[in-house]
Protein backbone atom coordinates (compact mmCIF):
# COMPACT_ATOMS: atom_id res chain seq x y z
CA UNK A 1 0.00 0.00 0.00
CA UNK A 2 2.41 2.34 1.05
CA UNK A 3 5.49 2.56 -1.06
CA UNK A 4 8.89 1.31 0.64
CA UNK A 5 10.67 4.86 0.43
CA UNK A 6 7.38 6.55 2.22
CA UNK A 7 7.88 4.06 4.88
CA UNK A 8 11.03 4.82 6.04
CA UNK A 9 9.36 8.64 5.65
CA UNK A 10 7.28 7.94 7.92
CA UNK A 11 9.53 6.16 10.33
CA UNK A 12 12.04 8.99 10.48
CA UNK A 13 9.22 11.53 10.96
CA UNK A 14 7.21 9.92 13.45
CA UNK A 15 9.99 7.93 15.85
CA UNK A 16 11.37 11.02 17.24
CA UNK A 17 7.64 12.62 17.09
CA UNK A 18 6.83 10.03 19.77
CA UNK A 19 10.22 10.58 21.76
CA UNK A 20 9.24 14.28 21.77
CA UNK A 21 6.01 13.41 22.96
CA UNK A 22 7.71 11.99 26.47
CA UNK A 23 10.25 14.13 26.70
CA UNK A 24 8.73 16.90 28.65
CA UNK A 25 7.12 13.58 31.34
CA UNK A 26 10.75 12.55 31.46
CA UNK A 27 12.00 15.88 32.33
CA UNK A 28 9.61 16.13 35.27
CA UNK A 29 10.83 12.93 36.10
CA UNK A 30 14.51 13.64 35.63
CA UNK A 31 14.23 16.89 37.50
CA UNK A 32 12.51 14.79 40.37
CA UNK A 33 15.86 13.42 41.46
CA UNK A 34 17.54 15.94 41.71
CA UNK A 35 20.20 15.76 45.15
CA UNK A 36 19.47 17.41 48.36
CA UNK A 37 20.24 21.15 49.06
CA UNK A 38 24.39 21.20 48.98
CA UNK A 39 25.03 18.07 47.23
CA UNK A 40 26.27 16.36 44.18
CA UNK A 41 24.92 13.89 42.20
CA UNK A 42 21.13 12.30 42.11
CA UNK A 43 19.22 11.17 44.70
CA UNK A 44 15.27 10.31 46.05
CA UNK A 45 16.02 13.40 48.67
CA UNK A 46 12.58 14.83 46.99
CA UNK A 47 10.91 11.68 47.87
CA UNK A 48 11.87 11.61 51.19
CA UNK A 49 10.21 15.10 51.74
CA UNK A 50 7.53 14.46 49.88
CA UNK A 51 6.94 11.10 52.04
CA UNK A 52 6.58 13.23 54.77
CA UNK A 53 4.19 15.84 53.81
CA UNK A 54 0.90 15.56 55.27
CA UNK A 55 -0.62 18.16 53.25
CA UNK A 56 0.14 15.82 50.05
CA UNK A 57 -1.17 12.81 51.56
CA UNK A 58 -4.66 14.90 52.17
CA UNK A 59 -4.20 15.84 48.53
CA UNK A 60 -4.17 12.72 47.70
CA UNK A 61 -6.80 11.14 49.40
CA UNK A 62 -9.14 13.92 48.52
CA UNK A 63 -8.07 13.61 44.52
CA UNK A 64 -9.39 9.67 45.46
CA UNK A 65 -12.24 10.44 46.64
CA UNK A 66 -13.53 13.01 44.28
CA UNK A 67 -12.44 10.69 41.32
CA UNK A 68 -14.05 7.39 42.82
CA UNK A 69 -17.02 9.23 44.61
CA UNK A 70 -17.98 11.23 40.94
CA UNK A 71 -17.37 8.02 38.67
CA UNK A 72 -19.58 5.24 40.68
CA UNK A 73 -22.25 7.93 40.50
CA UNK A 74 -21.46 8.69 36.92
CA UNK A 75 -21.22 5.43 35.78
CA UNK A 76 -24.69 5.03 37.59
CA UNK A 77 -26.90 8.04 36.48
CA UNK A 78 -24.56 7.56 32.56
CA UNK A 79 -25.58 3.22 32.31
CA UNK A 80 -28.77 4.35 32.85
CA UNK A 81 -29.23 7.44 30.58
CA UNK A 82 -27.44 5.69 27.72
CA UNK A 83 -29.56 2.06 28.28
CA UNK A 84 -33.07 4.43 28.48
CA UNK A 85 -32.15 5.96 25.24
CA UNK A 86 -31.26 3.09 23.53
CA UNK A 87 -33.69 0.97 24.48
CA UNK A 88 -37.10 2.91 24.65
CA UNK A 89 -35.99 5.09 21.93
CA UNK A 90 -39.38 4.88 20.11
CA UNK A 91 -40.73 6.39 22.95
CA UNK A 92 -39.10 9.64 22.87
CA UNK A 93 -41.17 12.93 21.93
CA UNK A 94 -41.58 13.07 17.64
CA UNK A 95 -40.25 16.34 15.94
CA UNK A 96 -37.52 18.75 17.24
CA UNK A 97 -38.40 18.05 21.13
CA UNK A 98 -36.44 14.38 20.11
CA UNK A 99 -33.74 16.00 19.96
CA UNK A 100 -33.58 17.34 23.58
CA UNK A 101 -31.73 14.78 24.67
CA UNK A 102 -28.88 14.71 22.82
CA UNK A 103 -28.20 18.36 23.01
CA UNK A 104 -28.69 17.82 26.94
CA UNK A 105 -26.28 15.27 26.64
CA UNK A 106 -23.78 16.96 24.20
CA UNK A 107 -23.44 20.32 26.31
CA UNK A 108 -20.80 19.00 29.31
CA UNK A 109 -18.75 17.71 26.20
CA UNK A 110 -18.78 20.59 23.87
CA UNK A 111 -18.38 23.48 26.71
CA UNK A 112 -15.24 24.70 27.48
CA UNK A 113 -14.10 24.20 30.61
CA UNK A 114 -13.62 27.63 31.67
CA UNK A 115 -16.69 28.13 30.85
CA UNK A 116 -18.23 25.18 32.41
CA UNK A 117 -16.26 25.64 36.26
CA UNK A 118 -17.18 29.48 36.43
CA UNK A 119 -21.10 28.57 35.53
CA UNK A 120 -20.63 26.19 38.26
CA UNK A 121 -18.54 28.25 40.50
CA UNK A 122 -21.62 31.60 40.31
CA UNK A 123 -24.37 29.08 40.70
CA UNK A 124 -22.86 27.12 43.99
CA UNK A 125 -22.40 30.77 45.55
CA UNK A 126 -25.88 31.64 44.55
CA UNK A 127 -27.44 28.18 46.30
CA UNK A 128 -24.81 28.60 49.03
CA UNK A 129 -26.17 32.18 49.95
CA UNK A 130 -29.77 31.39 49.65
CA UNK A 131 -29.87 27.92 51.39
CA UNK A 132 -26.84 27.67 52.94
CA UNK A 133 -26.75 24.37 51.34
CA UNK A 134 -23.83 23.38 48.71
CA UNK A 135 -20.66 25.58 50.01
CA UNK A 136 -17.65 25.57 48.15
CA UNK A 137 -15.39 22.25 48.89
CA UNK A 138 -15.18 18.70 48.03
CA UNK A 139 -19.08 18.09 47.84
CA UNK A 140 -19.09 21.03 45.12
CA UNK A 141 -16.15 19.67 43.12
CA UNK A 142 -17.85 16.06 43.40
CA UNK A 143 -21.18 17.14 41.89
CA UNK A 144 -19.46 19.29 38.80
CA UNK A 145 -17.20 16.11 37.88
CA UNK A 146 -20.44 13.79 37.88
CA UNK A 147 -21.47 16.37 35.34
CA UNK A 148 -18.82 16.17 32.65
CA UNK A 149 -18.72 12.64 33.23
CA UNK A 150 -21.88 11.33 32.90
CA UNK A 151 -22.45 12.23 29.24
CA UNK A 152 -19.25 9.91 28.71
CA UNK A 153 -20.47 6.76 30.52
CA UNK A 154 -24.07 7.23 28.62
CA UNK A 155 -22.40 8.00 25.31
CA UNK A 156 -20.27 4.71 25.45
CA UNK A 157 -22.85 2.52 27.11
CA UNK A 158 -25.32 3.60 24.47
CA UNK A 159 -22.69 2.93 21.57
CA UNK A 160 -22.08 -0.37 23.14
CA UNK A 161 -26.38 -1.09 22.87
CA UNK A 162 -26.65 -0.13 19.78
CA UNK A 163 -24.85 -2.38 17.99
CA UNK A 164 -26.47 -5.38 19.55
CA UNK A 165 -28.90 -7.58 18.05
CA UNK A 166 -32.70 -5.81 18.86
CA UNK A 167 -34.00 -9.77 18.67
CA UNK A 168 -32.25 -9.77 21.88
CA UNK A 169 -34.63 -8.06 23.84
CA UNK A 170 -37.42 -10.04 22.29
CA UNK A 171 -35.94 -12.99 23.23
CA UNK A 172 -35.90 -12.36 26.52
CA UNK A 173 -39.51 -10.91 26.09
CA UNK A 174 -40.28 -14.34 25.41
CA UNK A 175 -38.69 -16.08 27.94
CA UNK A 176 -41.03 -14.06 30.55
CA UNK A 177 -38.50 -11.46 31.64
CA UNK A 178 -40.09 -8.30 32.77
CA UNK A 179 -38.04 -5.31 33.12
CA UNK A 180 -36.07 -5.30 35.77
CA UNK A 181 -34.89 -9.27 35.25
CA UNK A 182 -33.74 -8.77 31.72
CA UNK A 183 -31.88 -5.67 32.83
CA UNK A 184 -29.85 -7.46 35.31
CA UNK A 185 -29.62 -10.81 33.39
CA UNK A 186 -29.10 -9.97 29.95
CA UNK A 187 -28.63 -5.75 29.80
CA UNK A 188 -25.89 -5.65 32.45
CA UNK A 189 -23.68 -8.90 31.59
CA UNK A 190 -23.60 -7.85 27.75
CA UNK A 191 -22.91 -4.17 28.59
CA UNK A 192 -20.62 -4.90 31.29
CA UNK A 193 -17.51 -4.23 29.07
CA UNK A 194 -18.86 -0.88 28.52
CA UNK A 195 -19.60 0.25 31.93
CA UNK A 196 -16.20 -0.63 32.73
CA UNK A 197 -14.90 1.41 30.45
CA UNK A 198 -16.86 3.92 30.93
CA UNK A 199 -16.09 4.18 34.86
CA UNK A 200 -12.34 3.95 34.12
CA UNK A 201 -13.32 6.92 31.50
CA UNK A 202 -15.08 8.87 34.08
CA UNK A 203 -11.66 8.59 36.59
CA UNK A 204 -9.35 9.52 33.94
CA UNK A 205 -11.53 12.53 33.33
CA UNK A 206 -11.61 13.46 36.84
CA UNK A 207 -7.72 12.71 37.23
CA UNK A 208 -7.24 14.57 34.18
CA UNK A 209 -9.22 17.90 34.77
CA UNK A 210 -7.74 20.95 36.79
CA UNK A 211 -9.56 23.79 35.51
CA UNK A 212 -13.25 23.06 37.01
CA UNK A 213 -11.71 21.31 40.11
CA UNK A 214 -10.25 24.77 40.78
CA UNK A 215 -13.60 26.76 40.12
CA UNK A 216 -15.18 24.57 42.11
CA UNK A 217 -12.90 24.11 45.17
CA UNK A 218 -13.62 26.22 48.52
CA UNK A 219 -10.60 27.14 50.59
CA UNK A 220 -10.64 23.20 52.33
CA UNK A 221 -10.75 21.00 49.58
CA UNK A 222 -7.53 21.30 47.47
CA UNK A 223 -6.89 18.31 45.65
CA UNK A 224 -3.32 17.36 43.75
CA UNK A 225 -3.55 19.30 40.63
CA UNK A 226 -4.71 22.06 42.82
CA UNK A 227 -1.85 21.34 45.25
CA UNK A 228 0.35 21.42 42.71
CA UNK A 229 -1.00 24.37 40.87
CA UNK A 230 -0.49 26.89 43.70
CA UNK A 231 3.16 25.49 44.25
CA UNK A 232 3.92 26.78 41.25
CA UNK A 233 2.42 30.17 41.35
CA UNK A 234 3.93 30.23 44.87
CA UNK A 235 7.17 29.57 44.40
CA UNK A 236 7.94 27.84 41.51
CA UNK A 237 8.83 24.20 40.27
CA UNK A 238 10.55 22.44 43.22
CA UNK A 239 11.63 19.20 43.09
CA UNK A 240 9.51 17.84 45.45
CA UNK A 241 6.83 19.25 42.87
CA UNK A 242 8.61 17.36 40.05
CA UNK A 243 8.15 14.16 42.55
CA UNK A 244 4.78 14.38 42.91
CA UNK A 245 4.00 14.85 38.92
CA UNK A 246 6.70 12.09 38.95
CA UNK A 247 4.12 9.63 40.68
CA UNK A 248 1.47 10.84 38.78
CA UNK A 249 2.45 10.40 35.70
CA UNK A 250 3.92 6.72 36.82
CA UNK A 251 0.87 5.89 37.91
CA UNK A 252 -1.55 7.14 34.84
CA UNK A 253 0.91 5.60 32.22
CA UNK A 254 0.95 2.19 34.24
CA UNK A 255 -2.70 1.42 35.06
CA UNK A 256 -3.29 2.25 30.97
CA UNK A 257 -0.76 -0.13 29.93
CA UNK A 258 -2.14 -2.79 32.49
CA UNK A 259 -5.93 -2.13 31.30
CA UNK A 260 -5.14 -2.42 27.38
CA UNK A 261 -2.94 -5.72 27.67
CA UNK A 262 -6.36 -7.10 30.09
CA UNK A 263 -8.54 -5.73 27.57
CA UNK A 264 -6.07 -6.80 24.74
CA UNK A 265 -6.12 -10.80 26.61
CA UNK A 266 -9.71 -10.46 27.09
CA UNK A 267 -10.27 -9.95 23.50
CA UNK A 268 -7.87 -12.86 22.66
CA UNK A 269 -10.07 -14.94 24.94
CA UNK A 270 -13.06 -14.42 22.71
CA UNK A 271 -14.67 -12.53 25.06
CA UNK A 272 -16.97 -9.51 24.17
CA UNK A 273 -15.13 -6.70 22.88
CA UNK A 274 -15.11 -3.12 24.74
CA UNK A 275 -15.93 -0.26 23.35
CA UNK A 276 -12.62 1.90 22.19
CA UNK A 277 -12.40 4.13 25.12
CA UNK A 278 -9.68 6.71 23.19
CA UNK A 279 -10.69 10.61 23.69
CA UNK B 1 -62.71 -4.63 19.58
CA UNK B 2 -60.64 -2.33 17.66
CA UNK B 3 -60.72 0.34 20.74
CA UNK B 4 -59.67 -1.96 23.15
CA UNK B 5 -56.56 -2.83 20.85
CA UNK B 6 -56.29 0.92 20.78
CA UNK B 7 -56.23 1.36 24.30
CA UNK B 8 -53.60 -1.11 24.39
CA UNK B 9 -51.29 0.19 22.51
CA UNK B 10 -51.66 3.78 24.43
CA UNK B 11 -51.09 1.48 27.79
CA UNK B 12 -47.96 -0.04 26.44
CA UNK B 13 -46.83 3.33 24.89
CA UNK B 14 -47.12 5.06 27.75
CA UNK B 15 -45.42 2.28 29.79
CA UNK B 16 -42.68 2.68 27.39
CA UNK B 17 -42.52 6.68 27.70
CA UNK B 18 -42.36 6.19 31.61
CA UNK B 19 -39.62 3.80 31.31
CA UNK B 20 -37.94 6.10 29.47
CA UNK B 21 -38.03 8.71 31.72
CA UNK B 22 -37.05 6.69 34.62
CA UNK B 23 -33.96 5.60 33.15
CA UNK B 24 -32.97 8.47 31.35
CA UNK B 25 -34.78 11.29 33.66
CA UNK B 26 -32.20 11.23 36.31
CA UNK B 27 -29.28 11.63 34.30
CA UNK B 28 -30.73 14.52 32.20
CA UNK B 29 -32.04 16.16 34.92
CA UNK B 30 -28.58 15.87 36.80
CA UNK B 31 -26.98 17.44 33.90
CA UNK B 32 -29.55 20.17 33.32
CA UNK B 33 -29.64 21.30 37.02
CA UNK B 34 -25.93 21.38 37.38
CA UNK B 35 -24.73 22.71 34.22
CA UNK B 36 -27.70 24.01 31.47
CA UNK B 37 -29.77 26.06 34.47
CA UNK B 38 -25.76 27.22 35.96
CA UNK B 39 -25.05 28.21 32.55
CA UNK B 40 -28.05 30.11 31.95
CA UNK B 41 -27.27 32.43 35.01
CA UNK B 42 -24.03 33.06 34.35
CA UNK B 43 -25.43 34.11 30.76
CA UNK B 44 -27.76 36.30 32.39
CA UNK B 45 -25.69 38.09 34.45
CA UNK B 46 -24.17 40.02 31.58
CA UNK B 47 -27.11 41.94 31.33
CA UNK B 48 -26.66 43.20 35.09
CA UNK B 49 -25.11 46.19 36.03
CA UNK B 50 -22.05 45.38 38.75
CA UNK B 51 -21.46 47.09 41.94
CA UNK B 52 -18.11 48.12 43.78
CA UNK B 53 -17.45 44.27 44.50
CA UNK B 54 -18.25 43.43 41.07
CA UNK B 55 -21.06 41.63 41.74
CA UNK B 56 -24.30 41.61 39.48
CA UNK B 57 -26.86 44.62 40.60
CA UNK B 58 -29.80 46.04 38.75
CA UNK B 59 -30.25 47.88 36.70
CA UNK B 60 -30.01 45.36 33.56
CA UNK B 61 -27.41 47.40 31.59
CA UNK B 62 -25.17 46.39 28.42
CA UNK B 63 -22.59 48.21 29.83
CA UNK B 64 -20.49 45.13 30.28
CA UNK B 65 -20.80 44.46 26.85
CA UNK B 66 -19.44 48.18 25.93
CA UNK B 67 -16.59 47.44 28.58
CA UNK B 68 -15.74 43.85 26.28
CA UNK B 69 -15.25 46.31 22.98
CA UNK B 70 -12.61 48.34 24.48
CA UNK B 71 -15.08 51.68 25.76
CA UNK B 72 -14.39 52.29 28.93
CA UNK B 73 -14.53 55.87 31.27
CA UNK B 74 -11.14 56.06 29.90
CA UNK B 75 -11.50 56.02 26.60
CA UNK B 76 -11.42 53.15 24.35
CA UNK B 77 -9.02 50.31 24.52
CA UNK B 78 -8.33 47.96 22.03
CA UNK B 79 -6.92 45.82 24.81
CA UNK B 80 -10.13 43.12 24.40
CA UNK B 81 -10.27 43.12 20.56
CA UNK B 82 -6.04 41.94 20.96
CA UNK B 83 -6.51 39.69 23.22
CA UNK B 84 -9.09 38.11 20.96
CA UNK B 85 -7.36 37.54 17.70
CA UNK B 86 -4.03 36.46 20.08
CA UNK B 87 -6.34 33.67 20.96
CA UNK B 88 -7.46 32.91 17.77
CA UNK B 89 -3.93 32.96 16.40
CA UNK B 90 -2.57 30.50 18.95
CA UNK B 91 -5.99 28.70 18.53
CA UNK B 92 -5.35 28.58 15.04
CA UNK B 93 -1.55 27.83 14.76
CA UNK B 94 -2.01 24.89 17.16
CA UNK B 95 -4.30 23.50 14.80
CA UNK B 96 -2.33 23.72 12.23
CA UNK B 97 0.82 22.46 13.58
CA UNK B 98 -1.18 19.37 15.42
CA UNK B 99 -2.65 18.57 11.80
CA UNK B 100 0.50 18.83 9.94
CA UNK B 101 2.07 16.37 12.99
CA UNK B 102 -1.02 13.89 12.79
CA UNK B 103 -0.88 12.62 9.11
CA UNK B 104 2.71 11.10 9.25
CA UNK B 105 1.81 9.96 12.94
CA UNK B 106 -1.26 8.31 11.24
CA UNK B 107 -0.26 6.87 8.23
CA UNK B 108 3.00 5.59 10.20
CA UNK B 109 0.73 3.48 12.46
CA UNK B 110 -1.02 2.10 9.11
CA UNK B 111 2.34 1.25 8.03
CA UNK B 112 3.10 -0.93 10.65
CA UNK B 113 1.86 -4.38 11.31
CA UNK B 114 -2.49 -4.35 12.90
CA UNK B 115 -1.53 -6.18 15.90
CA UNK B 116 0.88 -3.33 17.11
CA UNK B 117 -1.43 -0.57 15.73
CA UNK B 118 -3.45 -0.02 18.91
CA UNK B 119 -0.53 -0.11 21.22
CA UNK B 120 1.09 2.93 18.81
CA UNK B 121 -1.87 4.53 19.07
CA UNK B 122 -2.30 4.31 23.05
CA UNK B 123 1.49 5.87 23.14
CA UNK B 124 -0.03 9.14 21.00
CA UNK B 125 -2.79 9.82 23.62
CA UNK B 126 -1.16 8.70 26.75
CA UNK B 127 0.35 11.83 27.55
CA UNK B 128 -3.32 13.12 27.78
CA UNK B 129 -4.20 11.31 30.33
CA UNK B 130 -1.72 12.72 32.77
CA UNK B 131 -3.10 15.61 34.49
CA UNK B 132 -3.52 18.94 32.20
CA UNK B 133 -1.59 21.02 35.15
CA UNK B 134 1.50 18.27 35.21
CA UNK B 135 1.88 17.82 31.46
CA UNK B 136 1.93 21.72 31.31
CA UNK B 137 4.33 22.74 33.74
CA UNK B 138 6.52 19.93 32.08
CA UNK B 139 7.16 22.25 29.21
CA UNK B 140 7.62 25.05 31.31
CA UNK B 141 10.28 23.06 32.43
CA UNK B 142 11.79 22.12 28.81
CA UNK B 143 11.65 25.56 27.63
CA UNK B 144 12.08 27.42 30.63
CA UNK B 145 15.69 29.67 30.69
CA UNK B 146 17.50 27.26 32.36
CA UNK B 147 17.01 24.40 29.33
CA UNK B 148 18.96 23.14 26.58
CA UNK B 149 16.01 24.28 24.26
CA UNK B 150 16.43 27.64 25.27
CA UNK B 151 20.51 27.48 25.17
CA UNK B 152 19.39 26.79 21.44
CA UNK B 153 17.45 29.62 21.14
CA UNK B 154 20.28 31.86 22.71
CA UNK B 155 22.18 30.78 20.28
CA UNK B 156 20.25 31.62 17.18
CA UNK B 157 19.23 35.06 18.66
CA UNK B 158 15.71 33.74 18.87
CA UNK B 159 15.04 35.11 22.73
CA UNK B 160 17.31 37.44 24.80
CA UNK B 161 19.81 35.98 27.24
CA UNK B 162 18.59 35.12 30.50
CA UNK B 163 15.25 34.85 29.22
CA UNK B 164 13.58 31.29 28.24
CA UNK B 165 11.21 30.48 25.45
CA UNK B 166 8.76 29.70 28.36
CA UNK B 167 6.90 31.95 29.54
CA UNK B 168 5.82 33.27 25.38
CA UNK B 169 3.70 33.01 23.05
CA UNK B 170 6.09 30.30 21.28
CA UNK B 171 5.38 28.39 24.56
CA UNK B 172 1.48 28.54 24.74
CA UNK B 173 1.48 27.41 20.40
CA UNK B 174 3.63 24.41 21.96
CA UNK B 175 1.70 24.02 25.01
CA UNK B 176 -1.74 24.09 23.09
CA UNK B 177 -0.52 21.85 20.39
CA UNK B 178 0.36 19.09 22.74
CA UNK B 179 -2.64 18.82 24.90
CA UNK B 180 -4.70 18.77 22.00
CA UNK B 181 -2.67 16.84 19.60
CA UNK B 182 -4.75 13.23 20.50
CA UNK B 183 -7.97 15.14 19.60
CA UNK B 184 -6.66 15.38 16.32
CA UNK B 185 -4.53 11.76 15.75
CA UNK B 186 -7.90 9.89 16.64
CA UNK B 187 -10.67 10.96 14.59
CA UNK B 188 -7.87 11.26 11.72
CA UNK B 189 -6.88 7.65 12.33
CA UNK B 190 -10.41 6.74 12.12
CA UNK B 191 -11.28 8.36 8.87
CA UNK B 192 -7.80 6.98 7.65
CA UNK B 193 -8.32 3.09 8.82
CA UNK B 194 -11.44 2.98 6.34
CA UNK B 195 -9.16 4.86 3.16
CA UNK B 196 -9.50 2.88 -0.30
CA UNK B 197 -6.30 2.31 -0.90
CA UNK B 198 -7.39 1.41 -4.77
CA UNK B 199 -7.81 4.90 -5.71
CA UNK B 200 -4.46 5.71 -4.50
CA UNK B 201 -3.35 2.83 -6.76
CA UNK B 202 -5.25 4.29 -9.98
CA UNK B 203 -3.32 7.31 -9.65
CA UNK B 204 -0.03 5.62 -9.21
CA UNK B 205 -1.17 3.73 -12.19
CA UNK B 206 -1.65 7.12 -13.74
CA UNK B 207 1.77 7.89 -13.02
CA UNK B 208 1.07 10.62 -10.72
CA UNK B 209 3.94 11.83 -8.77
CA UNK B 210 3.92 11.81 -4.79
CA UNK B 211 2.75 15.24 -3.35
CA UNK B 212 -0.16 14.80 -6.15
CA UNK B 213 -1.36 11.75 -5.39
CA UNK B 214 -1.57 12.46 -1.76
CA UNK B 215 -3.17 15.54 -2.28
CA UNK B 216 -6.10 13.75 -4.92
CA UNK B 217 -6.30 10.49 -3.44
CA UNK B 218 -5.44 10.66 0.07
CA UNK B 219 -6.39 14.06 1.13
CA UNK B 220 -9.80 13.98 -0.19
CA UNK B 221 -10.44 11.24 1.77
CA UNK B 222 -9.19 12.13 5.01
CA UNK B 223 -10.57 15.63 4.92
CA UNK B 224 -13.70 14.68 7.31
CA UNK B 225 -11.50 12.98 9.90
CA UNK B 226 -9.55 16.21 9.52
CA UNK B 227 -12.20 18.53 9.96
CA UNK B 228 -13.25 17.43 13.32
CA UNK B 229 -10.16 17.30 14.26
CA UNK B 230 -10.37 20.59 13.00
CA UNK B 231 -13.15 21.39 15.80
CA UNK B 232 -11.92 19.15 18.62
CA UNK B 233 -8.55 21.18 18.91
CA UNK B 234 -9.55 24.50 17.76
CA UNK B 235 -12.36 25.54 19.82
CA UNK B 236 -10.63 24.07 23.46
CA UNK B 237 -7.67 25.59 22.68
CA UNK B 238 -9.19 28.66 21.93
CA UNK B 239 -10.58 28.88 25.41
CA UNK B 240 -7.92 26.82 27.07
CA UNK B 241 -6.68 28.09 30.84
CA UNK B 242 -4.11 26.20 31.85
CA UNK B 243 -1.87 26.63 28.81
CA UNK B 244 -1.90 30.16 28.60
CA UNK B 245 -1.80 30.76 32.26
CA UNK B 246 1.17 28.44 32.89
CA UNK B 247 3.30 29.36 29.60
CA UNK B 248 2.17 32.56 28.82
CA UNK B 249 3.02 34.75 30.81
CA UNK B 250 1.79 38.62 30.82
CA UNK B 251 2.40 39.49 26.99
CA UNK B 252 0.47 35.96 26.08
CA UNK B 253 -2.92 36.98 27.99
CA UNK B 254 -5.55 34.48 25.76
CA UNK B 255 -9.27 34.86 26.54
CA UNK B 256 -9.46 32.02 28.96
CA UNK B 257 -7.41 34.01 31.62
CA UNK B 258 -8.91 37.03 30.80
CA UNK B 259 -12.64 35.36 31.74
CA UNK B 260 -11.11 33.78 34.56
CA UNK B 261 -9.36 37.33 35.92
CA UNK B 262 -13.19 38.88 36.23
CA UNK B 263 -14.41 36.50 38.76
CA UNK B 264 -10.91 35.56 40.76
CA UNK B 265 -8.15 38.73 41.00
CA UNK B 266 -10.30 41.48 40.41
CA UNK B 267 -13.71 40.39 40.45
CA UNK B 268 -16.64 41.75 37.94
CA UNK B 269 -19.37 39.13 37.24
CA UNK B 270 -20.99 41.34 34.71
CA UNK B 271 -18.09 41.82 32.22
CA UNK B 272 -16.45 38.36 32.70
CA UNK B 273 -19.80 36.98 32.10
CA UNK B 274 -20.37 39.38 28.55
CA UNK B 275 -16.42 38.01 27.57
CA UNK B 276 -18.08 34.86 27.82
CA UNK B 277 -20.74 35.21 25.62
CA UNK B 278 -18.72 36.77 23.09
CA UNK B 279 -16.37 33.66 23.46
CA UNK B 280 -19.04 31.39 23.42
CA UNK B 281 -20.24 32.77 19.55
CA UNK B 282 -17.07 33.10 18.35
CA UNK B 283 -17.31 29.27 19.08
CA UNK B 284 -20.47 28.42 17.85
CA UNK B 285 -19.86 30.38 14.66
CA UNK B 286 -16.79 28.38 14.53
CA UNK B 287 -18.57 24.91 15.26
CA UNK B 288 -21.30 25.63 12.69
CA UNK B 289 -19.17 26.72 10.39
CA UNK B 290 -17.18 23.68 9.89
CA UNK B 291 -20.52 21.41 10.61
CA UNK B 292 -21.65 23.56 7.23
CA UNK B 293 -18.41 22.74 5.57
CA UNK B 294 -18.20 19.27 6.60
CA UNK B 295 -21.46 18.77 5.35
CA UNK B 296 -20.89 19.90 2.26
CA UNK B 297 -17.46 17.89 1.59
CA UNK B 298 -19.68 15.14 2.23
CA UNK B 299 -18.34 13.99 5.61
CA UNK B 300 -20.29 10.66 6.99
CA UNK B 301 -21.83 11.79 10.37
CA UNK B 302 -21.14 9.24 13.24
CA UNK B 303 -23.78 7.42 14.66
CA UNK B 304 -24.82 9.21 17.11
CA UNK B 305 -28.18 9.21 20.04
Amino acid sequence: MIPRGVRYALSGISWPLYALLYTPLALVAFYSFAPAPNQAGHSLHAYGVLLHDGAVFTALRRSLILAFGSAITSTALGTLLGYGLCRFRNANAKGVLAHIPSLIIYTPIIMPGLVFGISELIFFNFVHSATGFLGAGLQTMIIAHITFQVPYVALTVFARLAGLDPYLFDAANDLYADGIKSFIHLIVPVVQPAIIGGFLLGITLSIDDFTISFFTAGPGSVTLPIYIYSAIARKGISPEINALGTMMIGSIILLAIIHFFITRHRERAGQLTPTGKIA
Amino acid sequence: MSAGVKTEVEIEAGRQRLRLWVTSGPGLVWIMIFLLIPSAVLLGIAFFSSNDYGSPVLPLSVQSFQQVAGYSLLGWDPGNIIIFLRSLKQAGIATLVSAALSYPLVFFILSRPESVRPLLLLFIVLPSWTNQVVRTYAWMELLGPNAPVSWVAHLLHAVPPDLGLAPGSFAVTTGLAYNYLPYMIVPLYASAEKLDWTLVEAGRDLYASGARLFWHTVFPQTLPGLLSGVIFVAIPAFGDYVVPQLLGGDKALMIGSQIANQFTETPDWPYGAALTIIMLVFTGMGLVGFRILTRKLGGAEEATI
